[in-house]
């Protein structure tokens, strides 16, 4: 074999050992990354896995084809409520917004074809039974602060219009409910109310973004909310309709 | 040639005799001056006996007698003489004293001056005068010096009580203690300034407790400014200079800072009822004591601030009262009362700053602080701007100010235009002022010209060109429509086939400098149409890239009413007419009829015939004759009517345009903050959203106070709309995108 120093041959090995790689595909990954362990699993990792991939696709696109809608290249309403059927999950569950966000989905209800490959390559399966399995991991990733971050400001291009810039109130207020059903948000039913009582327009991206921060950084009470803050002014009132509906003490 | 030896006893024994003469001159018994002879001996003998050569050089042995001669005549004579004496004559026999060493300085030093040129020098002893000071300051200072302290104390304390004193001796006495320290004024400063300072600061704070209780503000800072003047003087007369500091500011902390809360607050005499009562005596007095204090003017230029917004806050609240208690159309009245009272205000106070507190900042800016509180507030429903705006159209308009005289009018224009520097919506009030203006050129209401100039001039000034730019094109529009008009008269005159057989006047405006009207497709009577069509004839010879857009609501019409008693001259606008030469064909026409024919809007055709039909005029009659109109009505021709009058005005009452002035501000306020906020980030591409939000304000507030929820929902647009985005780490940090 190459020359290699003990050091390196060790960590060739753990490499190995840890992911399952060839030992070619380990070298390459360990001479990309200058021999830093931790680094050449992300240089592995990030990187599409030729081994099985020919099987691997021709298998998925025998799966799209099942969903795929008659009349055009993607899947639709009807397909994906097949696919939950089969995944014995109802649509409206969070877990599927997780899946769109695996697949990139760029609106909610459809996935191109593109997008459900590469998304169930990502995820590394390649059947529903697969997939099925896959679905307590994929709950317990909306634990993970920072995948709940990403999931929650994909939900927002995912679940808007096509061509719109904001996000109609009702899907906004959908949204919530279920995103914040995962996270503990004791406001969460009063931002609603306010929404619907005195707002009643769609919702921007800027202050679909920041009530997340603003979930995350402000106490319930708001004993550390600074009115001079950044907050957009659609939560500066929210937090004067607090006040005056005496949901909190000033 | 060999010089006999003297031998220290026989050459000492010769110096006394010297030195015992000068004794008693000192001491004032009859003795004989020195005669050059007797110095001259006296100088050889030191000169010898230090030139002998050793053992009998005598030098250090006649330095140290030297020494010992100040000393026992000091231990024998002197101290004696000055412990039995206390006081005042302690005071006058040691200043005696002290001449007295000094003499004996002089002389003894030079007799042993040959000690100074070599011996001394040659060692880096002390030389001789020093020598002779210092025996003095051993001996007879450091015994006394604090005696005589309290003994000067004493007198400069009896003198505060206005008992005359000894100043020369108290200046000779502190001369002491200066000399006696040899060019340093530690020994003055030390062992009598401290003291003396202690002393003031006590005799003072004994004399401010009892005063503050029983003297009212002017007679406590009477006796205050008193005893300062005092005290300076003392310092001329008799301390030295560098004590002068010290002292006014010990008195100045006691007299005035310690009480300077007590003082300015005094119920009846204090500042506040100096300024209900104009002291203005008092008032800059209380200026020249407490502008030398650090920080001692702040408290007065807040009561000051109080004060003026308090008076300003009573006249608004006065015209609010008088304004709801009374019908609404004198309610205008009052509010224009309320900007005259305004402006006596700001004259008044005005005078207080430049005269009272001699243009001192803190207090304009109290008095500017003071007038945006209460110019800032509204009157009865209008913003100060309007009635800033109204007020100027009042003056300006026909009728009037036609009693004022030029200057007068010039003089509230300038006082306007500096009232206007204290409301923050300053765009508001160029709205306003645009419609006032707008009307004042259009209906030939304006009374002068050069006012019209001159108060454009005042606001380009305060305000800048941008401010005025608008304003001065109507102006200058109106000039060309002049010259336009006589063009046109002049077209017709060539032209007789083109005339209309109408007096026709046309105002050509450039539409950006007006006010937007709204303007209407109404069907105009067929002789109208005939005078607009000759008019753009006229017009299209001139200019080929001009669209002419007809403005007919700001048109006026003279017609002729053919009434069965006589003809009537009717003034009227242009839709007045309208509705009444469609009489000209039928006597009778309903509401719908009327409708259809000119093509107008329910809003305003309601308005026209109520106008026509309901008002003090009634040129035509309504069936059913009620004071409104109503949908299902039908008008005729009213032949009765007739007036003493031979022309008559009817009147269109004018829409409120208030609200729509507001909203149109508010507009342009969007495009204001936006274009500030995208100048700010391009310069800056990266900023706090604090930092932002202030730069926006500082740069608007010369037009106008910008509401910070307002800037806020235009960061927010601005990034909907991508110009700007929240940095992905930090949401307080804002980003220039493009």
């Amino acid at each position: 074999m190459h020359k290699l120093n003990r050091n390196n041959r060790d960590k060739l090995q753990q490499f190995v050992a840890i992911t399952g790689a060839s030992e070619k595909s380990a070298l390459q990954a360990l001479k990309a990354s200058d021999w830093h362990l931790e680094a050449a699993f992300d240089v592995f990792y990030s990187q599409p896995h030729p081994r099985s991939n020919a099987a691997d696709v021709r298998r998925l696109e025998e799966l799209y084809n099942r969903y795929k809608d008659q009349y055009s290249d993607m899947i639709l309403a009807e397909g994906i409520s097949n696919l939950c059927n089969e995944l014995e999950v109802e649509p409206q569950d969070i877990v599927t917004l997780v899946l769109s966000w695996h697949m990139n989905a760029a609106t909610a209800c459809e996935f191109s074809k593109q997008e459900f490959i590469t998304g169930l390559q990502a995820l590394g399966v390649d059947s529903i039974a697969k997939l099925r399995e896959k679905l307590p991991f994929m709950r317990s990733e909306l634990k993970d602060e920072q995948k709940f971050h990403d999931i929650y400001n994909f939900a927002f291009g995912w679940a808007k219009e096509k061509g719109q810039k904001s996000l109609a109130l009702d899907t906004a207020i959908g949204m919530w409910q279920l995103l914040f059903a995962e996270r503990e948000w004791p406001l969460v039913t009063h931002w609603c109310d306010f929404l619907q009582d005195r707002h009643n327009k769609a919702i921007s991206k800027d202050t679909w973004a920041q009530l997340l921060e603003f979930s995350r950084m402000v106490d319930p009470v708001l004993s550390n909310y600074d009115a001079e803050g950044a907050w957009p002014y659609l939560i500066d009132e929210f937090v004067e309709y607090l006040y005056d509906k005496n949901v909190v003490e000033k | 040639m060999e010089r006999k030896t003297i031998d220290l006893e026989q050459g000492w024994d010769y110096m006394q005799t010297g030195i015992t003469k000068l004794k008693r001159i000192l001491e004032g018994l009859p003795e004989p001056a020195f005669d050059s002879e007797q110095y001259m001996m006296l100088y050889t003998t030191i000169y010898n006996m230090c030139t002998q050569k050793p053992p009998h050089d005598y030098s250090q042995q006649l330095y140290d007698k030297y020494r010992e001669a100040f000393e026992e005549y000091i231990n024998s004579t002197v101290l004696p003489a000055l412990r039995e004496k206390h006081d005042e004559y302690m005071l006058r026999e040691l200043v005696k004293r002290w001449a007295n060493h000094k003499v004996m300085v002089r002389w003894l030093s030079r007799f042993f001056y040959y000690l100074d040129r070599y011996f001394i020098a040659r060692r880096s002893l002390p030389p001789l005068n020093e020598v002779g000071l210092t025996c003095f300051r051993d001996l007879v200072y450091n015994e006394l010096h604090s005696k005589v302290k309290e003994a000067v104390i004493a007198l400069v304390d009896k003198e505060r009580e206005g008992e005359q004193i000894d100043r020369a001796l108290l200046k000779n006495v502190l001369d002491i203690y200066v000399e006696i320290g040899m060019g340093q004024m530690e020994r003055y400063e030390e062992d009598f300034e401290s003291f003396m300072l202690q002393d003031t600061a006590s005799y003072y704070s004994r004399k401010a407790s009892s005063w503050i209780q029983e003297d009212s503000c002017p007679d406590y800072m009477l006796k205050s400014e008193e005893c300062l003047k005092k005290e300076r003087e003392r310092v001329t007369h008799y301390l030295h200079s560098s004590s002068e500091p010290k002292l006014v500011e010990k008195v100045q902390h006691e007299l005035l800072v310690v009480y300077a809360n007590q003082l300015l607050e005094k119920e009846h005499s204090g500042c506040r009822a100096l300024l209900r009562d104009d002291k203005v005596d008092d008032l800059s007095r209380m200026y020249r004591l407490y502008h030398k204090i650090v920080r001692g003017l702040e408290p007065v230029a807040n009561i000051f601030k109080q004060h003026v917004t308090a008076e300003g806050n009573a006249l608004v609240q006065q015209a609010e009262d008088t304004a709801t208690n009374q019908a609404a159309n004198t309610a205008s009245v009052q509010e224009q009362v309320l900007i005259r009272k305004v402006i006596e205000l700001h004259d008044k106070y005005m005078v207080y700053v430049t005269e009272c507190f001699q243009n001192h900042t803190l207090f304009h800016k109290a008095l500017k602080e003071a007038f945006e509180i209460f110019c800032n507030k509204t009157v009865a429903g209008s913003s100060s701007a309007e009635l800033l705006a109204t007020f100027c159209d009042n003056i300006l308009k026909k009728g009037g100010s036609e009693k004022l005289s030029d200057e007068a009018i010039e003089d509230t224009l300038e006082k306007v235009v500096k009232l206007l520097a204290y409301i923050s919506d300053k765009d508001l009030f160029a709205e306003f002022y645009r419609k006032k203006l707008a009307r004042r050129l259009l209906f030939d209401r304006s009374a002068n010209d050069d006012h019209e100039r001159s108060i454009l001039t005042k606001l380009k000034q305060q305000c800048g060109g941008q401010f005025t730019s608008k304003m001065e094109g109507m102006v200058t529009d109106l000039t060309l429509a002049r010259e336009n008009q006589n063009s046109f008269e002049d077209y017709l005159g060539h032209n007789p086939a083109a005339n209309p057989g109408i007096d026709l006047t046309v105002t050509v405006l450039t539409t950006g400098f007006w006010p937007s009207y709204k303007s209407f497709d109404i069907n105009l009577p067929s002789e109208m149409i005939k005078c607009v069509e000759v008019f753009k004839g006229f017009y299209e010879t001139k200019t080929k890239h001009r669209k002419l857009t007809w403005i007919y609501s700001l048109g006026t019409c003279h017609i002729n009413g053919k009434f069965d008693q006589k003809a009537i001259e009717l003034i009227v606008s242009t839709y007045q007419a309208a509705v009444l030469l469609l009489f000209n064909t039928t006597d009778k026409l309903s509401y719908t009829e009327i409708l259809t024919q000119l093509n107008l809007s329910h809003e305003d055709l309601v308005r026209l015939l109520h106008s026509l039909s309901c008002a003090k005029y009634k040129i035509l009659l309504k069936e059913p004759s009620t004071k409104t109109v109503s949908q299902t009505d039908v008008f005729e021709f009213n032949s009765k009517f007739t007036d003493r009058m031979r022309r008559i005005k009817i009147p269109l009452p004018p829409v409120d345009e208030r609200k729509k002035v507001v909203e149109d501000v508010d507009k342009d306020r969007r495009y204001a903050i936006d274009a500030a906020i995208v100048r700010i980030m391009k310069s800056r591409k990266v900023l706090g959203h604090q930092q932002l939000v202030s730069e926006c304000v500082e740069q608007l507030s010369r037009m106008f106070k910008p509401d910070i929820k307002a800037i806020k929902k235009r960061m927010e647009d601005l990034i909907t709309r991508d110009y700007l985005e929240r940095d992905k780490e930090n949401p307080n940090m804002f980003r220039y995108l493009a």
